[in-house]
């Protein structure tokens, strides 16, 4: 199973877990959930599955050496004074420091060694060649798990939970495990908080028709987005990427918006399978993405996008820093110097750098990402910076922020930040980004629109036609549910001709528009790869 | 009635509705001839359609090997004897016993000879499954049609008119030689042949008994592709299922390859040259087993006559 849109998924293992799932008596369930996790996962990563396991076995011990922890402290609070509470405390926080420092050892640590020891041995030898020094770091080429990435962040949201007492640590490995190795997320997310969606795994509820329905228009409507947009726009994007030197300005805009409608079709819609396949168990996961096009500004843009990792850096990166002792510190004496608006920017932004680093290198090892994330940074802080002067300039020339057209400039420019940023993210390496963008600005001509070169990319007129109809498709659902309207809902309640039209005929415009076969490429996750 | 069952009726239902509309749309989608303006793929391999019916000897299946180191042309030329190679790029054994299966329909021949690389090429399960799936509802094939449909495609039957005049030979003529070396050294290993490939050889060798054809295994020469592990993994099959099983890459002295000039990408493929040899050995092997008739001076087979002109016209480049 290379992808979660792939046959051998959606029509032979999920098809099968499923029934063996529903048939099977309650107490056996979540046992099939957690072999057919781990099942999935040896079919990629084979004798890597070790390392999952690894994992799951140590924030097990790790969360109930947690707990033991706390539970000598309130023992002993429980026999302290009240003058030597306060002491008592310090000493266990101390403690539990260490222990949860031991599990960012074991697996940020292995996560940095596995994923990002090229990167950094590349770039130690490039410093060691510049400055003459005649040794070198060897490159080590390691093999990868599958979904690393993602299930190392949930077992460190699991041990930082159980760290602030918002999670109770599970003795019940098997729980635990499921929540770690669940098979639809384990790819490419969402990153699940364990009170998202542990203890519903672990139940182990029959499937309802409610469920099987709402599971399966989730999962085909996830398969329209990759197999028609996503992976039709591919062939066109490789080659404006790889050959970028061959084109103007206007096919590097073109490339920019292509490939961030592509990743955006091919991100969602694998979340829309995912999502959907625990749907069909009754499970139901955070959601990863809200329209994130509508967004105003780049710091809504990420409230709605990948949120689950946004949340995630909010949560465990941004908060804590930014409301640890020297930076408050540094905020107190800034707000006395310069003020309330502008004096807490100054934390928040040292803050915001560490989050947008991580999460630029979250995404790979490469300058580019990490060029990505400092991108996000710049623009989200200026925006903050600016905000009390644009609020004014706007109240002075009567213009309401939230409304009519000046709401619709704000997505439109939104939108183009996120299409630069991604041109970027996508380019093969920074110096080809830079490249890129240089020839948008500096280049930018609408020649190969007119003399037939935008269509010379592996793509004709007629794919474009079926690409921007599906989008606008997409785009039309999009401003239905963002209205507060669940689309399946509504579609519940009509007559089942009109159900199983609609079904039938979306399932035919996969089978028939879709990307896949003789004349194409099957298309890699992009996610996964991260 | 309940209403679980009314709901297991309704699932049934809405997937019985749907097989019938895969049904339906097959048959606009798939081609009605098979000519490239038609949209059928692989045209040259799918030419054998086109051929009068009980007309083909033999039929060559395999990747690309195939079409690049027989002619059937040159067999014609010397022996009067009417083969076609059903290879293709990269082609999986799936895809040779789907190539089979069609050929059979309208063709009787003695022969079928399974070139080997394609038994050592990976097949993943989802792709087989896929090929099934085409071979149920050619949708899932043409589904790209849709840019191409006409009128015809929502009415016509479908009816084969496009014939190959070099019979699925590939020509190529392009010399990019690698030293002559021993890369056949003796070994005890043995390369193992996945199940799902082994499945589908399985398939052609039953297909083959069932239509009184004699399938042969042969390799041919590649000094890139081919190994001595693989000989022994193909022996080994041949042994098990009583088939012929000829190794040209240990035959390559009688038949004269040399590396140098008779290979168009370093030993991977042969060119025309290394063709002319290799099908020169094949059309004196035909000979010597003597059970397939020379049908030149047959009337029936006036049109190969035609096809050879075309072909000698294009090898001499004139």
């Amino acid at each position: 199973m290379t992808s979660y849109v792939s046959i051998l998924y959606l029509l032979i293992f999920l098809p099968a877990v499923l029934l063996v799932y529903n048939v099977l008596p309650k107490k056996y369930r979540p046992v099939i959930l957690l072999l057919a996790s781990y099942a999935f996962f040896w079919s990629i990563s084979r004798k890597l599955l070790v390392f999952l396991l690894v994992s799951t076995v140590s924030i097990h011990h790790i969360g109930l050496w947690l707990t033991a922890v706390q539970n000598e402290r309130n023992d002993v609070l429980a026999q302290t004074e009240r003058s030597g509470k306060k002491a008592v405390k310090a000493r266990y926080i101390r403690k539990q420091r260490w222990i949860v420092f031991f599990a960012a050892c074991v697996h940020v640590g292995t996560l940095l060694v596995l994923k990002y020891s090229g990167f950094f041995g590349r770039n130690i030898n490039a410093l060691l060649t510049t400055a003459g020094v005649g040794l070198s770091v060897p490159i080590l080429k390691l093999a990868m798990p599958i979904g690393i990435s993602f299930y190392t962040m949930q077992a460190m949201s699991y041990v930082f939970d159980v760290y602030r007492e918002t999670t109770k640590a599970d003795k019940n490995l098997g729980r635990l495990a499921l929540y770690m190795a669940f098979f639809p997320t384990i790819m490419e997310g969402p990153i699940c908080r364990y009170s998202d969606d542990a203890e519903q795994l672990w139940e182990g509820r029959r499937s309802t028709l409610e469920n099987l329905t709402f599971g399966a228009e989730r999962i085909l409507y996830g398969v329209f987005k990759k197999i028609i947009i996503a992976d039709r726009l591919n062939i066109m994007i490789k080659i404006l990427y790889s050959g970028y030197a061959d084109y103007d300005g206007g096919m590097m805009a073109v490339a920019a918006i292509a490939y961030t409608c592509q990743l955006y079709m091919e991100f969602s819609g694998t979340m829309d399978v995912v999502i959907g396949s625990a749907e069909l168990f009754g499970v139901v996961l955070p959601e990863n993405f809200r329209h994130p096009f509508f967004s105003k500004s780049i710091s809504e843009f990420w409230t709605r996008w990948h949120i689950t990792l946004g949340t995630w850096f909010r949560d465990y990166v941004f908060y804590p820093l930014s409301m640890s002792k020297p930076l408050k510190k540094l905020t107190s004496k800034a707000r006395k110097k310069i003020g309330n608006h502008f004096g807490p920017l100054i934390a928040g932004t040292m803050a915001l750098f560490v989050v947008w680093l991580f999460n630029g290198l979250w995404h790979g090892a490469g300058w580019h990402y990490i060029f990505f994330g400092m991108y996000h940074l710049v623009l989200i802080v200026a925006a903050n910076f600016v905000e009390p002067f644009t609020r004014e300039f706007l109240e002075k020339i009567h213009i309401r922020r939230e409304e009519g057209p000046y709401r619709i400039f704000r997505m439109i420019r939104t939108a183009l930040l996120v299409c630069i940023g991604e041109l970027f993210f996508r380019a093969e390496g920074l110096r080809a980004g830079l490249c890129m963008f240089k020839k948008m600005v500096t280049q930018f001509t609408l020649r190969s629109f007119t003399d037939g070169t935008i269509f010379s990319l592996g793509m004709d007129k007629l794919d474009f036609i079926v690409a921007a109809l599906a989008v606008i498709f997409v785009f039309a659902v999009s401003v239905v549910s963002e209205r507060g309207t669940d689309v399946r809902k509504v579609l519940s309640t009509k007559r089942r001709i009109i159900r199983w039209a609609v079904c039938y005929g979306l399932i035919l415009c996969c089978i028939i528009f879709g990307a896949y076969g003789m004349n194409y490429t099957p298309v890699d996750p992009i996610y996964a790869g991260f | 009635m309940n209403k679980k069952m009314k709901n297991i009726i309704g699932c049934i239902s809405f997937m019985a509705g749907l097989l019938i509309i895969f049904a339906v749309l097959s048959v606009i989608f798939v081609p009605k001839d098979n000519s490239r303006a038609a949209g059928m793929e692989a045209v040259q391999a799918n030419g054998i359609l086109g051929e009068k019916e009980n007309t083909i000897d033999y039929i060559i299946l395999g990747d690309s090997e195939t079409h690049s180191a027989f002619t059937p042309m040159q067999i014609w030329k010397d022996y009067g004897y009417t083969g076609y190679v059903c290879g293709t790029n990269a082609q999986h054994l799936y895809e040779s016993e789907k190539f089979l299966r069609q050929a059979l329909k309208h063709q009787s021949p003695k022969y079928v000879i399974l070139e080997t690389n394609a038994i050592y090429r990976y097949s993943s399960i989802e792709n087989a499954i896929m090929a099934k799936a085409e071979t149920y509802f050619p949708l899932f094939r043409y589904h790209d049609r849709w840019k191409t449909l006409k009128f015809r495609d929502f009415g016509g039957s479908v009816q084969y008119t496009y014939t190959n005049y070099s019979k699925g030979y590939r020509f190529e003529d392009r010399i990019d030689g690698v030293k002559n070396r021993e890369y056949m050294k003796p070994t005890e290993k043995v390369k193992n042949i996945t199940k799902i490939n082994r499945h589908y050889v399985n398939n052609i060798i039953n297909l083959c008994k069932e239509n009184n054809i004699e399938l042969i295994l042969l390799s041919t020469p590649s000094i890139s592709n081919w190994t001595y592990a693989k000989h022994n993994g193909i022996q080994k099959l041949a042994d098990q299922n009583v088939l012929t099983y000829i190794d040209l890459n240990l035959q390559q002295d009688q038949l004269g390859i040399d590396w140098e000039t008779d290979t168009r990408d370093k030993g991977d493929h042969l060119n025309y040259s290394g063709a002319v040899k290799v099908t020169g050995w094949l059309g004196a092997y035909f000979q010597q087993r003597g059970d397939l008739t020379d049908h030149r001076q047959d009337a029936e087979y006036q049109s190969w006559d035609k096809d050879l002109k075309r072909y000698e016209k294009k090898v001499s480049g004139k």
